[in-house]
């Protein structure tokens, strides 16, 4: 079955395997521990945040957001707005070079972004940069995007990690051999380090590229290896026994014992992850505004969160986290049994109903269900918890049919507020299309929503937003609960690394000192 | 005898047969799919729809089977759905960090369990066979994932003697190898001191003693080569299981062998991981159970095999 030159790498395999470490010492290596492995090298082709913190050093887009999820140039150096906001013209940073050599310019950007919209090509990004209606080149270094209807959300897509931009010479090597596995082979882009080896279940490795562009920028170590930890506790090791530089995620439970341990640095910092509970709209139940405030009124949030997250979050006073741009804060339902008791009196519902609450099976979220199932059985609403694997629960939410209550967790990758919002309300995302799997309609939210997005006045567009979030959090479609904080462990001598309310981490900058 | 491994072999095949068959329809049959996992909220239904189209999953079940099974007969297991690396690489890779790991936990096992087997069985009620009976309920008893833990916390971090985890030394080796070795190396413990005890009533022992031979030669010559022979089984099938990846020990301490990679094929839906690996451990058992059954002969010269 095999043959004699695969058995070859199976004895070199196994020789690597027992060698001794070589390396181990080298004083500018940073070591990034990771709890899963990566995906893919394309940041086309990947939704995890895992894969985009790896790809990270090695690749820049147009724009990114910093550490406090603002919009800073990096291949662009500034960009415009047409008046009626179908247009974004970008205008773009000369001499820069790719690691294999290639040149930047418009048409590199051009080539990125049809390349990626092209169904045939099959990545996974394709209905992110559905919005885009043509790329244009205007000259060596002027592009311009336009949409088909006015969005004034365009630089924050633009700014999302998926809008790297690659060499040309990988996707012209992509479209010349269709067999070509860009996925592992194609880690060509812009950044201050260029890729090494991805090694399944051992490490990634990314170093110092010489010929990077913006010295202001560049690498402040030689390499950085990132390690693949699933188990919790093994990574927190690593960190204490000084073998790793960075470690994340740490899991809450051990936050309280990490700080004071000196070894180690915390650095904990919000999500832009908002936890809800969803009620389909169209079951009688649910109709009348009073029970969904009932609802909400009656789950002690801060309990939650000391209990089930053992003080790192916050209550989610919107539907979309304080992160996210747009953001308007509003009245948070106080936890008040006697209020939410009243609400559901004059709604009728004095004696309580039944419900089933779907969750994913997942250790955290089955608890955050429970714990909700348990208050909200003390206003008399018999709960069932029902656990589905998540793949299983997108399908049925999808699907639309038997939903009743449901958990859930959005974090818009744009970090804006229309994509925080759109998918979640809009009345035109109701099953099968996605996310709006409470089938929630409301003219007044989707004209807000789409007002907002044709602005391309900033400060009218965050009029809008703040509005629709008003209506949003009155209405209360969601049981809205709570942000977690992420929580990242850092060696003391580590410096140059933030982590973005995305979830992904940014280490392009790590140092040692 | 070689007429007989022949035989043996043979018969695998219609076993590896309905094995795939199987392997197929668990991976198929389970909830939840590789796109879902992989990509998450992050892309609408069109784009899931498409993949699913582009990877075949709309076709019948039977037609997949059909497309499997023709690229495995040329040598293909396919590209991994989570990392998109090559599977027979990958797994021929991991297997060489695997085998490893397995080779040196039974060399523990088996000079420990081995040693203090016949050390409790020959000194019977003693305070030695005592302590190492209530060791041997000990290491039965504890989590694997809770000794390497500890074990991790002592030697790496408390003393920095050992890394914690990971690969690419044989210092990486030893942490991992003895807590895998533990819970075997306490099984061959009880197993040898149960075999030898019952030995040692024997008629031909006792013949051997009344002969004047030396103690030591009685159990040597005499004892032993009988008493091994369950030991032998078991020690056999202890590395069957072992050999298809020692899933905990494997995610404790981050070793890239075909334990952890099982776990994560099965959390990601990576079926043409799963299903050769299924393939692959269920060859294993096969081959080793054969191994044990030749080694009989040898053991036991009376044993033959036409």
């Amino acid at each position: 079955m095999f043959t004699t030159r695969k058995m070859g790498k199976a004895s070199a395999a196994l020789l690597a395997a027992l060698s001794l470490g070589t390396g181990a010492a080298f004083a500018q290596q940073a070591v990034v521990v990771i709890e899963a492995e990566p995906t893919s090298m394309d940041p086309h082709n990947t939704t995890d945040s895992v894969s985009a913190t790896v790809q990270g050093p090695m690749f820049e887009g147009l724009l990114r957001f910093d550490d406090s999820m603002s919009i800073v140039p990096v291949l662009a150096t500034g960009y415009s707005y047409s008046d009626d906001a179908t247009a974004i013209t970008f205008e773009l940073q000369q001499g820069v070079t790719f690691h294999d050599g290639a040149y930047f310019n418009a048409e590199v950007v051009k080539m990125n972004l049809d390349f990626v919209r092209d169904a045939d090509n099959g990545l996974a990004r394709r209905s992110f940069f559905r919005f885009i209606e043509d790329v244009i080149v205007e000259d060596d270094y002027t592009v311009t995007i336009t949409s088909e209807s006015p969005n004034s959300a365009m630089a924050s897509y633009m700014a999302h990690t998926s809008a790297a931009m690659k060499s040309p010479r990988v996707i012209e090597r992509k479209m010349a051999d269709p067999d070509f596995n860009a996925d592992r082979e194609g880690a060509v882009g812009t950044g201050p380090f260029q890729f090494v080896e991805w090694r399944d279940g051992v490490q990634t490795v990314v170093e110092a590229f010489d010929g990077y562009w913006n010295a202001d920028n560049g690498a402040n170590v030689e390499r950085i290896v990132f390690r693949p930890v699933q188990e919790a506790s093994t990574r927190i090791n690593m960190l204490q026994a000084g073998e790793a530089h960075l470690v994340f995620p740490i899991p809450t439970l051990f936050g309280a014992q990490l700080e004071s341990d000196d070894r180690v640095n915390l650095r904990t910092g919000p999500t832009t992850d908002v936890h809800y509970i969803g009620m389909n709209l169209q079951l009688d139940k649910y109709q009348d505004v009073k029970v969904r405030q009932a609802l909400n009124f009656a789950i002690d949030k801060d309990g939650l969160i000391a209990q089930m997250l053992d003080g790192y979050g916050t209550i989610a006073d919107s539907a979309i986290a304080p992160n996210v741009y747009g953001y308007a804060a509003q009245e948070i339902y106080d936890y008040d049994m006697g209020e939410a008791r009243a609400l559901l009196a004059e709604a009728g519902y004095a004696e309580g109903f039944t419900a089933t609450l779907w969750t994913r099976n997942s250790t955290e979220f089955i608890a955050v269900a429970e714990y909700v199932a348990i208050q909200l059985g003390e206003l008399g609403i018999e709960v069932t918890v029902e656990a589905y694997e998540s793949g299983t629960l997108f399908d049925m939410l999808d699907a639309g049919e038997g939903t009743d209550l449901f958990i859930g967790r959005w974090s818009p990758g744009t970090g804006e507020a229309d994509y925080g919002l759109r998918p979640n309300f809009a009345s035109d995302r109701v099953p099968p299309n996605f996310n709006n799997s409470g089938f929630y309609v409301n003219e007044a939210v989707d004209d807000l929503l789409n007002r907002a997005l044709a602005s391309s006045d900033a400060q009218e567009a965050l009029s809008l937003y703040a509005e629709v979030q008003e209506v949003i959090y009155d209405e209360a479609p969601w049981v809205f609960l709570h942000i977690p904080e992420s929580i990242v462990g850092s060696a003391p001598n580590l410096d140059g690394v933030y982590v973005l309310p995305s979830g992904n981490v940014h280490v392009s900058g790590i140092s040692l000192n | 005898m070689l007429n007989y491994i022949l035989r043996r072999l043979f018969g695998m095949v219609p076993v590896l047969l309905v094995i795939t068959i199987i392997a197929f329809l668990f991976v198929h049959l389970t909830p939840g799919d590789p796109i879902r996992i992989m990509y998450g909220a992050e892309i609408d239904q069109a784009t899931y729809q498409e993949m699913r189209e582009r990877a075949g999953f709309n076709d019948p079940l039977v037609v997949q089977y059909g497309r499997y099974m023709a690229n495995m007969l040329k040598g293909d297991f396919g590209i991994s759905y989570r990392t998109r690396v090559n599977v027979s690489d990958e797994i021929l890779r991991r297997f060489g960090y695997t085998f490893v790991l397995t080779v040196l936990a039974m060399f523990w096992a088996i000079v420990i369990g081995v040693g203090v087997g016949i050390l409790s069985a020959t000194r019977r009620n003693s305070l030695a066979d005592r302590s190492s009976m209530i060791a041997t309920i000990t290491a039965l008893s504890i989590p694997e994932f809770w000794f390497g833990l500890m074990i991790m916390q002592l030697f790496a971090v408390q003393l920095g003697w050992f890394p914690t985890s990971g690969s690419g030394s044989w210092q990486h080796l030893i942490l991992p190898s003895i807590t895998l070795g533990l819970g075997v190396a306490a099984t061959i413990v009880r197993f040898t001191r149960s075999s030898v005890l019952e030995v040692l009533r024997e008629d031909y022992v006792r013949t051997a003693r009344a002969k004047g031979q030396k103690e030591s030669v009685v159990i040597w010559r005499h004892v032993l080569r009988n008493a091994l022979i369950p030991v032998v089984t078991m020690s056999g099938l202890q590395f069957g299981f072992l050999i298809g990846g020692a899933v905990v020990v494997e995610q404790v301490f981050a070793w890239p062998g075909l334990g952890s990679y099982l776990i994560d094929s099965i959390l990601g839906r990576d079926y043409p991981v799963i299903q050769a690996l299924i393939l692959l451990f269920s060859l294993q058992f096969l081959v080793i159970n054969l191994l044990v059954d030749i080694s009989y002969a040898f053991l036991n010269p009376q044993i033959r095999y036409e």
